[in-house]
């Protein structure tokens, strides 16, 4: 014993080696048959590849199959009755391309064929879906060294019989004729407006790269072309009456975006980051109506499925994958440097990845909103140049905030992520976001969705802001920069 | 010198560093011939610098990271996560298959 202990002065000279830690639990056969030797390490369990295949169907219908009916009814598969169509959200990369085969062979292949033995306990494979809907966001318009790949996307989707893809692209977000055709004439005449919103009168490339131009850094780039995808896709959605989105964000991209949009100030909205209830701003609705009125659910089908058992999907179900459209940003953004962080995490800690997703989900802000951002289209809390105010430091001399309470400047219509996105930590002041843009500021182009509302909420009333009460009391717990540090801190030790 | 055969695979857009060739058919020395491991049978650390030093053509960082197999890239061994075999220590036998396949595509 002593030998050992005092043995090898090399080792403890410098570095001591630490033990290899054993990446599964018990033994190496598989943990579901309990026969079979295993194949794959998911989150220290092995399985065998008979027992892969099932248990990956098994986590994506249950993070969907619960969410389908538009009020939940139980359990029973029989029992599926979406109200409209799905739609699959397509980027090409991991996640989408293993979605979009658990769909297929979930809800077409051998559709109608007794392929399931059994008596009534196991109905038939049956029709869920009417109609599956794939669309693709292209954005290689915006970046000349990008190339277009709409051409490869319909070659992997043609491989699924059923499917139809709906190609979008980037700039139809300020474009004023896909507005009208997704929102069914609900464009506003903007021309009367006293100042310009941009996405009326200019070419939709450009007012959009004119919108990128102005932002402050990389990581706002990809924020921004992330926010444009997800509304294209929830409007190109309302127009086919689909009833639901489906991504295929994976467990591990979840926490690298769950992680990378606190970061950015998007604390407020992380249950929409799991799942999301949306319906255009035109559409009216009272409270109380159970009734379907074109609501659109986006569902992470994937939540559940770390990247790894993506990558043995594709490898063991022999998938195409195009592969995700590479953003030409100059530097590493927030986002890179989380997902460098996330994946290394996983490959040394790998259940510590699927806490983050879990922890992060369940922290739910109070004050629950019905005020949305008009950028983004989501909850957001209400004046948030006050939320501003208050985690930011001002100087004394800065009279900008009297002007910032003003219904004629944007921020007051913004989240504090959007605002962020536009401004940069302190670069630029709030005061260039103000709408009646002066000679000398350009004018700050918008998407066809927050110009319509922006015009609908100016154009009607000058006093009030986005429906709220001038004497709402501004209830939720404010998320500062040391409180925003200390949640993320727990996650991120090692390097911070 | 003695010599392993081996069968290699790269997938998931890994091959691109490769000549885009998904598989190739290799002959590495059946023991490590210089450095530190010198004389030792050849395991997948070994075998993973010899892909990089005779079939790699770009981007190394893509496939190696602090001397092992970049996190992301998931590695088989006979079909077999080689997190149950060992990772990079595990001993190569003659007509190993061995997979790498890269997740960096995101969702
Ligand atoms: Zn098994
Ligand atoms: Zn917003």
């Amino acid at each position: 014993m002593m030998a050992e202990f005092c043995g090898n002065p090399a080792v403890e000279a410098g570095e001591v080696l630490m033990p290899r830690k054993r990446k599964f639990d018990r033994s190496r056969i598989c943990v579901k048959c309990k026969i079979n030797p295993g194949n794959l390490v998911i989150r220290h369990s092995v399985y065998c590849k008979g027992c892969f295949t099932p248990l990956i169907f098994t986590k994506f219908h249950q993070a969907l199959e619960p969410y389908i009916n538009h009020v939940s009814v139980g359990p029973r598969r029989g029992a599926l009755k979406p109200s409209g169509a799905l739609l699959i959200g397509f980027s090409g990369g991991l996640g989408s391309s293993v979605l979009l085969d658990l769909v297929y062979q979930r809800y077409c292949a051998n559709v109608g064929s007794d392929n399931l033995k059994g008596g009534r306990e196991h109905p038939r494979k049956n029709k869920v879906w009417q109609k599956i809907y794939v669309c693709y966001v292209e954005v290689s318009d915006i970046f000349p060294e990008t190339s277009d790949r709409t051409a490869q996307i319909r070659e992997a989707i043609a491989r699924y019989d059923g499917f139809e893809l709906i190609p979008v692209r980037i700039q139809d977000a300020f474009d004023r004729t896909w507005w009208e055709r997704v929102s069914g004439g609900a464009a506003p005449d903007l021309a009367g407006l006293p100042f310009d919103l941009g996405g009326g009168d200019s070419e939709p490339v450009a007012a959009l790269q004119t919108h990128i131009r102005a932002l402050p850094t990389p990581t706002a780039i990809l924020s921004t072309l992330s926010t444009l995808t997800r509304l294209l896709l929830l409007y190109t959605a309302y127009s086919v009456s689909a009833s639901h989105i489906v991504l295929g964000t994976s467990l591990t991209s979840l926490s690298i975006s769950l992680i990378s949009s606190i970061s950015q100030g998007g604390g407020f909205v992380v249950p929409q980051a799991i799942q999301e209830e949306w319906f255009p701003q035109f559409v009216q609705r009272t409270i109380g109506d159970t009734s379907w009125n074109g609501e659109v659910r986006l569902v992470r089908p994937l939540r559940d499925v770390g990247m790894k058992e993506c990558t043995a999907w594709v490898w063991w179900h022999q998938l195409l994958v195009v592969g995700k459209q590479r953003i030409p940003v100059p530097k590493q953004t927030i986002g890179d440097l989380t997902k460098n962080f996330i994946i290394g995490l996983e490959r040394d800690y790998p259940s510590t990845v699927s806490t983050i997703a879990k922890t992060v989900g369940k922290l739910a802000p109070r004050g629950d909103s019905r005020v949305r951002c008009v950028l983004c289209e989501l909850p957001t809390q209400q004046f948030v140049q006050r939320w501003k105010s208050r985690t930011s430091i001002r100087s004394f001399t800065d009279d900008a905030s009297s002007m910032d309470t003003a219904t004629s400047s944007l921020p007051h219509y913004l989240c504090y992520s959007c605002h962020t996105t536009l401004t940069s930590k302190s670069a630029r002041s709030t005061a260039t976001l103000n709408l009646h843009s002066s000679n000398s500021a350009p004018a700050l182009n918008l998407p066809m969705w927050a110009a319509t509302r922006l015009a609908l909420e100016l154009g009607s009333e000058q006093s009030v802001g986005p429906g709220a009460p001038a004497n709402e009391i501004w209830e939720t717990k404010k998320l500062d920069d040391g409180g925003m540090k200390s949640l993320v801190g727990e996650f991120l030790l090692e390097n911070e | 010198m003695a010599h392993l055969k081996l069968k290699i695979e790269f997938g998931g857009g890994l091959e691109l560093l490769f000549s885009n060739q998904r598989t190739h058919f290799v002959a590495i020395p059946s023991t490590v011939p210089q450095g530190d491991n010198k004389g030792q049978p050849a395991d997948i650390n070994f075998l993973t610098h010899w892909l990089r030093d005779n079939l790699l053509k770009e981007r190394p960082e893509l496939f190696i990271d602090t001397g092992t197999v970049r996190p992301g890239i998931l590695v088989l061994v006979n079909d077999t996560d080689w997190e149950l075999e060992g990772e990079g220590e595990y001993k190569l036998r003659e007509d190993d298959e061995i997979v790498f396949i890269s997740t960096l595509h995101g969702g």
